[in-house]
């Protein structure tokens, strides 16, 4: 039984590239679609449960558009973890993940993009910067989403920080320019 | 090693010994140190066992045994001679001896094996069985199985995995296949896993602290994310705590356990997340040991997987095991009914007859080629099949060479 894949790899949607333009549910405002239902998961619910398994696999084979947004997402947990490593109070670790979100980050295409050979180049100026909000959409999103589930009272939970150092498909970060 | 008719080992002790040459001196001068040139006193100095690693600091230890196969006789015939008198205390001329061999074992081997019992000590009757039909024969104690020799053994101890399949008492030994995963990996992986979480556990004891964590604690899971899930959601149920006692200080500490528990014993479905050069999972190399037996075997093959040894018996193995193979199975059924489909005309409909997968755990895993052993040679009809001191008297260690199938015991 090979890693987890995103079940959103079915559904037909609109890409940049060559990755899924989701639907998440947020109130952060970029191009990604926003889903109404809460019930739902949507791609960020599905990459915060499925990261702590797929942290253990090297290999990963793309199943579809929508797990390029997995993979993207699953290493960009692993460099928020390693950000928190500090162990910092709740607000401060809300705090560091959300600058952390906003930092200067490398797109599909750019040179210090860690998986160009598996990411396509966006087509055109505009698509850089759709996939740009994009990114930064989601990016933010799971920042803030994350804490909730990483911290316990008021640290980070060892049980979660103990996945700080894998490294998903054998690489430490998604480009982030620290 | 035990007598015949019970359920659990008399003794079990390492195959290691003790003896009072230097390991060099046995090295360079062969001649002079074997048995014949000196039977003095000195010959009976020496342990075999765990008073042998007791005694490891003022006499030289050696393994006559390695990889399951005999390497010094010399030395295996002064255990063979210590566990009979010492161990067992019995007279060798009154019984009868039931041995094992791993599958694959040379024909010369069991000669030898037999030159030492007949002649050094006039055993009566000696029979050498292989292991893994002695595994399908401890299954028999489960209620599920019908007895037959027919089955595949998965046998696991603590370096490495067979895949051994076995029809009618025959092995078939071009379709064997190795795995290097076992009880080892799951220790190294959840020490691994220890030591980048727990701050608490000494260096010193981490080894031992992971092996306990993994036989206490551990069980197979259906699937890692959903496991993931139940700890995340009722954590009190799931994680543990295990105190253990420094080895040094004697000073008590506690480790909490948590996602090892199942992460361990995955390894086995999935290696990719422990190893980096080994990645076929357990099922697939079960799936691909039973395709490369002769046909008309395979149902039995697939409808009887025997579990053996220490490594299979975390809890839910089996279960797990049946359901990815079956699942292998089932779609290769699927894609050929959809190819053979293809071929013939609408009105002829295919179906192929399902595939029938079981793997039987039972209680003897543990010991299971033990057990095995004992419950063979308690049957009245073990007797005729052993090698008597008559026929080697006649025939000489040849005999030794070909050890009748138990197949016409039923």
């Amino acid at each position: 039984m090979p890693a987890y894949h995103s079940a959103f790899n079915e559904t037909d949607l609109r890409s940049i590239g060559n990755m899924a333009l989701l639907p998440i549910k947020t109130k952060i405002r970029g191009p990604a679609p926003t889903s109404l239902d809460p019930a739902v998961d949507d791609i960020i619910d599905e990459a915060i449960g499925l990261f702590r398994a797929n942290s253990f696999f090297r290999n990963f084979e793309i199943k579809g558009n929508a797990d390029r947004v997995l993979i993207y997402l699953i290493l960009f947990i692993q460099e928020c973890l390693a950000k928190l490593q500090k162990n910092p109070s709740l607000i401060e670790g809300q705090r560091t993940l959300a600058t952390h979100a906003v930092q200067n980050f490398a797109i599909p295409g750019d040179s210090n993009f860690p998986l160009n050979a598996l990411y396509e180049k966006p087509a055109s100026r505009q698509d850089a910067d759709n996939l740009k909000q994009y990114l930064s959409q989601i990016r933010q999103e799971l920042a803030a989403r994350l804490p909730a589930k990483v911290y316990e009272g008021d640290r980070p939970s060892k049980w979660w920080m103990s996945f700080s150092k894998r490294k998903f498909m054998g690489l430490p970060n998604v480009g982030t320019q620290i | 090693m035990g007598y015949s008719g019970n359920n659990d080992p008399q003794f079990i002790i390492p195959t290691c010994i003790a003896t009072r040459e230097s390991p060099a001196n046995t090295g360079k001068s062969g001649a002079s140190t074997n048995l014949a040139s000196k039977r003095g006193i000195d010959d009976l100095d020496y342990f075999i066992g765990d008073e042998a690693v007791a005694n490891s600091k003022t006499y030289a230890l050696s393994y006559p045994i390695r990889h399951g196969q005999v390497e010094n006789f010399d030395l295996m015939e002064k255990y063979h001679q210590a566990s009979i008198f010492q161990y067992l205390r019995c007279e060798p001329e009154d019984h009868y001896f039931l041995l094992t061999e791993p599958p694959l074992n040379a024909p010369e081997n069991r000669e030898f094996t037999a030159e030492i019992f007949f002649e050094s000590f006039g055993v009566k009757g000696l029979y050498i069985a292989v292991q893994a039909v002695l595994a399908l024969a401890a299954s028999w104690s489960s209620s599920k199985t019908e007895q037959t020799l027919t089955g595949t053994v998965i046998d696991s101890g603590d370096g490495v995995t067979h895949v051994i399949p076995v029809a009618e008492g025959y092995v078939i030994g071009s379709s064997i296949k190795h795995i290097p995963i076992a009880g080892r990996d799951i220790t190294h992986f959840v020490q691994q896993l220890l030591r980048e979480r727990e701050n608490s556990i000494p260096p010193e004891d981490s080894l031992e602290v992971a092996k306990r964590i993994k036989e206490m604690y551990s069980y197979v899971c259906p699937d890692i994310v959903k496991e993931f899930k139940k700890y995340d959601s009722e954590g009190e149920k799931w994680f543990r705590k295990h105190e253990f006692i420094h080895s040094v200080t004697k000073r008590p500490y506690t480790v909490d356990v948590g996602y090892e528990r199942f992460l361990g014993p995955e390894i086995f479905f999935n290696p990719e997340i422990a190893s980096s050069d080994f990645l076929t999972p357990l099922p697939e190399v079960v799936d691909q040991v039973i395709q490369s037996c002769p046909i008309d075997v395979r149902r039995g093959l697939y409808k009887n997987i025997v579990l053996s040894g220490g490594s299979t018996m975390y809890k839910d193995f089996g279960r797990r095991l049946q359901r990815d193979i079956k699942r292998m199975v089932d779609d290769r059924i699927k894609a050929y009914e959809i190819t053979s489909q293809a071929r013939l005309a609408e009105e002829a409909q295919i179906k192929a007859k399902q595939m029938e997968v079981n793997v039987i755990s039972h209680k003897k895993q543990r010991y299971a080629v033990w057990f095995g052993g004992s419950l063979l040679a308690d049957t009245a009809d073990f007797y005729s099949y052993c090698h008597t001191k008559a026929q080697y008297e006649e025939e000489g260690p040849r005999i030794a060479r070909y050890n009748k199938v138990f197949g016409s015991i039923l």
